[in-house]
């Protein structure tokens, strides 16, 4: 099928992959995601183990290996904004001096002018990489927790539960590299969304502070989709785990819908 | 075939582009001259359909820009040097491009070839020179076999090999029957290998038109570009 003006999808969203996967930044996020992940995921199970050995019987059910694997869950969502951010922060980024100064921004645009298409394949692919790199840093990180734990742990979670869970947080990982990518057209670069988004997820949590202040935050994107991560304890609340995925979708659709309509109309 | 017709853009209060018009035809090379700031960039970004003007249209092959269909396939284009990301390698990002329009890697490696980076096909873009840097934007360009080759400052940091080079390329492309159009702020640079100038001051088109008529009554192509562009200063 040859398309009315500028590319075809299928070739552009080709493109972008082909982009993410050569991008060194792409690489090392998918990497240092899944091996902190796992590292994160370790730890836990060391202290579970020394707690199971220095606890006598009747210090609390037996862990599962499942369960402090996924408590590393949180913290790998890190690594998504990173992902988010960088496939649009990288279009912005100069070339260095040497080699004349242009932005990628431009090679792409005149390659495929149609914007919105260049939006939707750049978000296809971060959700594609977003989504295998959270089942291959929970799969490892179950790993890790199986071989430290050893025979100590016996597995409660069945197979059913753990595949939800871990599709749980995939689409909360997706969601929020989906969210940095809109916010990163906004800006135009990495740096404002980055510590921004890293900081409210792993450090201070405005949405989580606001919360305090009025029932409204609990509908932010980061705050209703937290139970997504089936089985961790979080504050009360609200919005239940599929209202709160529903809220976030929402976020992101109508996040990535003004980037859209920012990015078409803009100067390149 | 490029169509500029009354362009205009402004950036804020200051009118970057004033009602500029002019055609670069197929079987010429035409040169846009202008001093640093004049609007050349600015027009050729519009052009390319990555600005929007204020007024005007600019239309190559009889269409806006953003309504081609496969564009690399009728517009090749450097504006700033290739537009690579600095940690790619100089192949992957012709490779990527070309994905876009579903053109096959066996032509990555013939432009590759054909603009002298196939030693350099696996070094990343910011350890290139400048030189090395603008040959990878034309093999870009050259990607699609484009009826019309659109190039800012092409020559900018190229030895002189590399000039005669491109030269030769360019007018080989004209020769062809294609459509040529480059941007320098220096009249040297152009000259020996334009048929026809357009020379821009301060957002307006000053002089157009065949390189012997725009150049008659002055003493060199030197004289005759900063006359021409010096004039506007003064009235302005």
């Amino acid at each position: 099928m040859t398309p009315r003006a500028g590319v075809r999808f299928r070739d552009l969203a080709a493109a972008e992959l082909r982009k993410a996967v050569t991008l060194p930044a792409v690489r090392a996020a998918v990497l240092g995601t899944v091996a902190g992940s796992a590292g994160l995921a370790a730890l836990n199970a060391v202290g579970a183990r020394g707690a199971l050995g220095a606890g006598a019987a009747g210090a609390g059910p037996v862990p599962s290996a499942f369960d402090i694997a996924y408590t590393a869950a949180p913290l790998g969502a890190a690594g998504a904004v990173v992902l988010g951010v960088v496939a649009m922060s990288s279009e912005y980024a100069a070339s260095s001096a040497d080699a004349g100064g242009g932005r990628q921004v431009t090679a792409t645009l005149t390659a495929a002018p149609g914007r919105l298409g260049v939006l939707g394949a750049k978000a296809l692919v971060v959700a594609l990489v977003v989504a295998t790199t959270a089942v291959l840093a929970i799969g490892a990180c179950r790993a890790v927790a199986t071989l430290v734990l050893g025979d100590a742990a016996a597995e409660a979670v069945g197979l059913r539960e753990a595949v939800l869970r871990t599709a749980g947080a995939a689409l909360y990982w997706t969601l929020t590299a989906l969210i940095a990518l809109a916010v990163t057209v906004l800006t135009r670069g990495g740096t404002l969304p980055l510590v921004l988004l890293v900081a409210n997820g792993s450090l201070v949590s405005f949405s989580l502070l606001l919360s305090r202040v009025t029932p409204w935050a609990y509908w932010l994107p980061d705050l209703a989709g937290r139970r997504l991560y089936g089985g961790l304890t979080t504050v009360p609340g609200g919005p239940d785990a599929v209202t709160g995925a529903w809220v976030m979708t929402a976020w992101t659709a109508a996040l990535l819908a003004v980037a859209g309509l920012v990015l078409a109309r803009r100067d390149a | 075939m490029i169509q500029i017709d009354d362009l205009t853009k402004r950036r804020g209060p200051r009118t970057v582009l004033d009602r500029v018009s002019f055609t670069a035809e197929p079987g010429q090379v035409t040169a846009f001259l202008g001093p640093n700031g004049a609007g050349k960039s600015s027009t050729l970004r519009i052009l390319l359909g990555l600005d929007r003007p204020d007024g005007g249209t600019a239309r190559v092959a009889g269409v806006p820009y953003r309504r081609l269909r496969y564009p690399l396939r009728t517009v090749g284009s450097m504006l700033d040097g290739p537009g690579a990301h600095r940690s790619r390698t100089a192949r992957d990002h012709l490779r990527w491009v070309a994905r876009t329009h579903g053109i096959p890697v066996r032509r990555v490696d013939e432009v590759l070839a054909q603009v002298g980076l196939a030693e350099a096909a696996r070094v990343r873009v910011g350890r290139l020179s400048l030189g090395t840097g603008q040959r990878l934007g034309l093999a870009a360009a050259l990607l699609g076999e484009p009826e019309v080759l659109v190039l800012d400052e092409p020559v900018n940091g190229l030895d002189p090999d590399g000039i005669r080079w491109i030269r030769d390329l360019l007018r080989a492309h004209a020769d062809a029957g294609g459509t040529v159009l480059l941007s320098s702020h220096l009249m040297g640079e152009v000259a020996g290998v334009a048929d026809d100038l357009v020379v821009i001051a301060d957002g307006r088109i000053v002089a157009a038109g065949p390189l012997d008529r725009v150049t008659a009554g002055y003493r060199s192509l030197e004289d005759a570009f900063f006359a021409l562009t010096a004039s506007r200063e003064v009235a302005r």
